[in-house]
């Protein structure tokens, strides 16, 4: 009987073991399979470093998963990511929250890793500012980025080796206005806005007025009421002209959320978050697939086109087929420790008809929290997906079918923290 | 005792002295050389004298209440035999049941409420640091960031931060402003280190909610002068001086205590320097502005054993603190000029009066004026070879300043205790302190939308901390119950100044907070060798100034602060025999909004009442004598303490994890001996070796079904790979004292870090490797 006892415990143990182990929805290595879904969560209430977690799953998720397994990358940072191709980037390092650019890489069992780093040239001077590391891939073997160490030089990098292949100065370009004295305390270009249409690589030009004790430089700062880009011919490396966005300010962010996105047929919209960081003058504009110029005949207000007045701010654009998604304030801003930009749900879904302007809100999907550090709208094996997370608890992405303004959930994380990103990659 | 006595018709002299370790003298030592001879007991300065005997054999024995029999074969022949006698005290040894009298020391081991005594004074000599011994301590860790002086945080319990209060001689800390603390003071210095877990006894007057450090000064009689002086790796001399002097009759006294810290901390770590590439790869570098200058100096002089005062003690402290600043939070990149200084003055009084022998009066009060300025001003940067690069601009780090801020803080405490009869006794305890902010910043914060500076603007904290107490004891004394009622209230008063408010200049922002306290700790003792504990504290920790006020940088102010709540329940027993010592104890503890530095809006930080813990766990100390020289000493700690109450939502699944960035495991093995007379007569050796040994702990926190496996979650790796890790540990040091004999002198050596490992007690700040300490210690008793 005694015998009996044991065989029967082990078996149960093993049995319970293995049916542990069948687990479809969690991130554990198993296949060999080629196409991964990669999630990004933001696990932490309260780390100011990102902490996070990435996983990669075999299949679409679908029901409710987990984000923590045995091959998911644990870490910091997990903000500030873009994707080129197969290849996933983001602004922080993994192991310690150093801004510059991290590769992440995974491997064909599913593992997630963090790979190669290009850090700034002098992480200590570029501790004083925000923003390096913001990056845009051309090519499987060129890149630029900004680099605080240098502000007034936009750095080339390999994105395949991962190493700085040299810089762009384009000192006399930003000094093409401001005199010293007048109240510029920082000038930079492409801190904030880095996008390559064409040949030509747009820059944001930084006029900021902020001292290092007057809290992030360049960013709610800016010392001129209108934005300005330079335009860069990428086949010459050369600054081609400098156009300006009237009357706005605060150009993009550091891209984690699509503050640029590029419509089917090639127009990029750029969002421009206003005078300060709860909006005033925010504005969504336009250059045509074709043009280098701000299309002086379009723009999306937030106080003329949006509501009445200027109490909030547009925080990320994703457009396809004539129509922007966008992620906009259900009520007044209001900032410092005890606001709602950060911490309450807010954030309301709308589709924006780019030819009339019209707003309509798109339900299905909860109104929820600030997207700024995520991904707010993706598209993957073609369907465009929205990040839905609130503080109550809903947390997933939500399929959207743009013929009824209407989304519905495709999957709910419920462990790992606030769904970050998403993004399908084919593993090499 | 057998006595062996020949004699040969001659009259002689026979005198000594008789000193604890540290070379103090010992009144009221028995000393005996024989039944046909009188015993003689050692007077204030711990000489004694006998006359009249004959020459020959004899057999010296000295005894003393907590500390072990000393015996000593001697032979006299000439006229005058001078002789130097050491005890040592039980404690440093095991504690023996059957004294019937104990040191200071031991009693403070065996109060109802529990407290972990470190006892410095026993083992003085070494070059040891106090955050080192109490390392060795069970439930307690000690997490320094970096080398000597470098800011330590006590973990008890898993309470850590401002939930752990600091003590000095039962005042609180902060009255002498960091000059004086567990980072920095000598152990030389010290009777002892009590580390109170659970419940703070009222007498501390603090709002600890689980832990207490009281650093025990010296007491000293008649002349003495105590000096020792510690060389060491990476450039480091650490000096101490205790002079001391009160007149025959002990009516008036007169003394010094200081000592001074310097050190280069320019020892070696792994850094990552930039390549041409951009790419950061490895280097061990030589950290080349680490280093730390700090002095204290406190003279005091006072009148004793008057009618109206059994003391009044008059102090006056001095400290100056030169701190090299490195790096910045993380080893992550290099700074090479900042610096951050801390100096003050602090005047103090104290008065103690007995009343009738039933009233106990002890009152002190001190008036603080501290000054603290950061300095980074360089216009360029550092590469960790020391490398400038000017860049233009002012500073360094991302943080300019030239701060001078200065600090009025005013404490006064005050305790009473009433011995209603031998078996039932009250204290009450008030502790007040108020502390003023005022200071200038060119390069600081300014008003929003003006040119005035944050820092000109007063800050004013109050806080008052009352309690009282009522301890009986019961079943013969065998049972003793400490009952104790807390009271807790502040207020503050300041501007409003985050950046983003609409700040108005004019309107003072005042908040205040009362709460209550309760709790209760008994003893119980069975027979000689058992005895038992229990108690629990339901209590407050209130927010500190700069959690209320904020700084003039990144840290914005939070007027709506609440007080920590916490309730602790301890249990313990102890078992001891001559050559075993055994403790057992566990604490189950509920933390509820705790105050935390939480990111509001880039780059601006707020403390706020946030996460809520629940946990448990246990420790378990042995002490066990090998033979008559060795004594092996060993335990473990192992808490569980977890988040709870998260609410539903995206973040539920944090429920359950682990505390986050605190160690969970950590255990000690010491072997240490006690050698005479191995070269000379009378001579000692005290060799040691410690092995310390910390439980790998995350960062960020891991969900709970991903922990580490295995017996308590000690085994193997994280069920998800954890990138933010800091790994398990291994610290060996070794080292020996050697006193020499009939000589006040005595010579530390150690090696700490033996194995030259990779140290980390945070994050991606590594703590110094393989180092090696010589420390000459001179201790003089003037004899009467």
């Amino acid at each position: 009987m005694k015998k009996f006892n044991q065989y029967t415990l082990l078996m149960l143990l093993a049995g319970g073991t293995l049916a542990s182990a069948c687990s479809s929805d969690d991130p554990t290595p198993s296949q060999l399979t080629t196409d991964k879904y990669v999630l990004i969560t933001l696990s932490d209430r309260v780390s100011g470093n990102k902490a996070g977690f990435i996983s990669a799953f075999d299949e679409l998720p679908t029901g409710t998963v987990s984000n923590s397994g045995a091959g998911s990358l644990e870490g910091q940072g997990m903000g500030g990511w873009r994707t080129h191709g197969n290849n996933i980037y983001k602004m922080f390092r993994t192991s310690d929250y150093a801004t510059g650019i991290e590769k992440i890489n995974v491997a064909a069992d599913g593992t997630v890793t963090a790979g190669q780093f290009i850090a700034s040239k002098n992480p200590t001077e570029a501790d004083k500012y925000f923003g390096t590391g913001n990056f845009v891939i051309k090519d499987d073997n060129l890149g630029y980025y900004w680099d605080a160490a240098e502000p007034t030089k936009i750095q080339k990098f390999n994105p395949s080796t991962m190493s700085n292949i040299g810089s762009l100065d384009f000192a006399d370009a930003i000094n093409e206005r401001g005199e010293d004295g007048t109240g510029i305390n920082f000038r930079a270009i492409g801190q904030k806005f880095l996008a390559i249409k064409g040949n030509k690589l747009f820059a944001n030009l930084t006029y900021a007025k902020n001292t290092t004790s007057q809290g992030q430089i360049g960013f709610f700062d800016d010392f001129y009421p209108d934005v300005y880009i330079a335009v860069i011919d990428l086949g010459t490396e050369t600054h081609e002209k400098t156009i300006a966005i009237k009357n706005t300010g605060s150009i993009a962010y550091i891209n984690e959320n699509h503050m640029y996105d590029f419509d089917t047929n090639g127009d990029l919209y750029i969002v421009c978050q206003g005078r300060s960081a709860i909006g005033g003058q925010s504005k969504i504009v336009r250059i045509k697939a074709n043009e280098t110029d701000i299309d002086p005949s379009w723009e999306l207000d937030f106080a003329g086109d949006f509501t009445d007045a200027y109490n909030g701010k547009f925080v990320g654009v994703f457009a396809k087929g004539g129509e922007l998604i966008l992620t906009v304030n259900t009520g007044p801003l209001t900032g410092g420790p005890n606001g709602n930009i950060n911490s309450a749900n807010i954030w309301k879904f709308y589709a924006v008809d780019v030819a009339s302007k019209a707003f309509t809100e798109i339900t299905g999907v909860p109104v929820g929290t600030n997207p700024g550090a995520a991904m707010a709208a993706v598209e993957v094996d073609g369907k465009i997906l929205l990040r839905g997370s609130t503080v109550s608890g809903e947390n997933g992405y939500y399929e959207y079918d743009p013929a009824s303004h209407s989304a519905e959930l495709l999957f709910n994380v419920n462990v790992g923290g606030a769904v970050s990103g998403f993004h399908k990659i084919e593993v090499q | 005792m057998l006595t062996f006595g020949t004699t040969y018709g001659q009259t002689l002299q026979f005198t000594g002295t008789v000193q604890d370790e540290g070379g103090q003298a010992l009144a009221g030592a028995s000393v005996h050389i024989g039944e046909e001879v009188a015993p003689q007991i050692t007077n204030q300065s711990g000489t004694f004298s006998f006359s009249g005997l004959t020459s020959g054999s004899y057999t010296l024995r000295v005894t003393h209440v907590g500390y072990l029999e000393y015996t000593q074969a001697i032979t006299l022949e000439r006229q005058k035999t001078d002789i130097a006698v050491r005890l040592v005290a039980q404690s440093t040894m095991l504690e023996d049941v059957t004294v019937t009298g104990k040191t200071e020391t031991q009693q403070a081991r065996e109060q109802a409420i529990r407290a972990v005594v470190v006892d410095t004074r026993a083992i003085a000599e070494q070059p040891t640091t106090l955050a080192e011994l109490m390392n060795r301590s069970p439930g307690i860790r000690i997490r320094q960031s970096g080398g000597l002086g470098n800011i330590v945080d006590v973990s008890i319990n898993g309470f850590q931060g401002n939930s752990v209060q600091y003590f000095r001689d039962g005042i609180p800390l902060e009255y002498l402003g960091g000059g004086y603390g567990i980072n920095n003071v000598p152990i030389n210095l010290l009777e002892r280190a009590e580390v109170y877990k659970g419940v703070v006894p009222v007498s501390l007057g603090g709002d600890a909610l689980g832990g207490a450090v009281n650093l025990v000064t010296r007491r000293h009689v008649g002349t003495m002068l105590d000096i020792s002086y510690e060389a060491a790796s990476f450039n480091t001399h650490i000096a101490n001086i205790a002079a001391y002097h009160s007149n025959a009759s002990n009516r008036w006294f007169v003394g010094v205590d200081g000592f001074y810290n310097y050190s280069d901390n320019n020892y070696k770590a792994d850094v990552e320097v930039i390549n041409e590439s951009a790419n950061p790869t490895p280097a061990t570098v030589s950290l080349f502005h680490n280093g730390y200058r700090h002095y204290f100096l406190e003279a005091y002089a006072g009148i004793s054993n008057r009618a109206w005062a059994d003391e009044l003690k008059i102090s006056l402290a001095r400290y100056d603190i030169d701190r090299e600043s490195q790096h910045p939070a993380l080893m992550t990149n290099p700074y090479g000029a900042l610096m951050v200084y801390n100096q003050g003055w602090v005047p103090s009084l104290r008065y103690k009066k007995n009343i009738g022998g039933k009233l106990a009066l002890d009152q002190f009060v001190s008036y603080s004026i501290l000054n603290r300025s950061r300095v980074d001003t360089v216009g360029g940067t550092f590469d960790w070879f020391g490398n400038f690069t000017p860049h233009g601009g002012i500073g360094e780090s991302p943080r300019r300043s030239l701060s001078d801020i200065d600090f009025d803080n005013i404490i006064s405490r005050t305790n009473a205790a009433y011995d209603i009869s031998e078996t039932h006794r009250l204290e009450a305890n008030v502790v007040f302190n108020h502390n003023r902010r005022v200071g200038e910043d060119p390069y600081g914060m300014r008003f929003n939308g003006t040119d005035i500076d944050i820092l000109s603007r007063a800050a004013i904290y109050a806080k008052t901390i009352a309690g009282i107490t009522w301890e009986s004891k019961w079943l013969d004394g065998r049972l003793t119950n400490q009952l104790v009622g807390k009271f807790f209230h502040f207020r503050t008063r300041g501007i409003n100044g985050f950046m983003a408010n609409a700040t108005d200049l004019d309107h003072y922002t005042s908040s205040a907070n009362s709460n209550w306290g309760i709790g209760n700790a008994m003893k119980y003792t069975m027979g000689d060798r058992h005895l038992l504990r229990a108690s629990f504290e339901l209590t407050n920790r209130l927010p500190r100034e700069n959690e209320l006020f904020g700084d003039n940088d990144t840290r914005a102010p939070n007027f709506d602060l609440e007080p920590e709540r916490s309730f602790n329940a301890n249990l313990g027993y102890r078992y001891q025999t001559p050559t075993l010592a055994l403790e057992v104890t566990g604490f189950y503890r509920k933390t509820s909004g705790m105050i935390l530095l939480i990111p509001v809006q880039p780059p601006f930080a707020q403390y706020q009442n946030l996460d809520s813990i629940r946990g448990y766990g246990f420790d378990i100390d042995i002490s066990y004598r090998i033979g008559q020289y060795l004594r092996l000493n060993g335990n473990a700690t192992w808490q569980d303490n977890r988040m709870v109450d998260v609410g539903e939502g995206t973040h539920k699944w944090i429920e359950g994890t682990r505390l986050r960035n605190t160690p969970y495991f950590f255990s000690n093995v010491g072997l240490a001996g006690t050698f005479p007379s191995l070269i000379w007569q009378d001579d000692r050796l005290k060799p040691y070796i410690h092995w310390n040994f910390i439980r790998e702990f995350y960062l960020n926190h891991i969900p709970r079904d991903q922990e580490p496996g295995g017996f308590l979650g000690l085994f193997g790796k994280a069920g998800v790979p954890v990138t933010n890790v800091v790994p398990n540990q291994h610290l060996l040091n070794a080292g020996f004292t050697y006193f020499l004999p009939a000589q006040p002198i005595s010579v530390g050596v150690e090696i700490k870090n033996l194995a030259d490992a990779k140290l980390y007690d945070y994050y991606k700040i590594q703590r110094p490797g393989r180092s090696f300490h010589v420390k000459i210690n001179y201790h003089l008793t003037k004899k009467s």
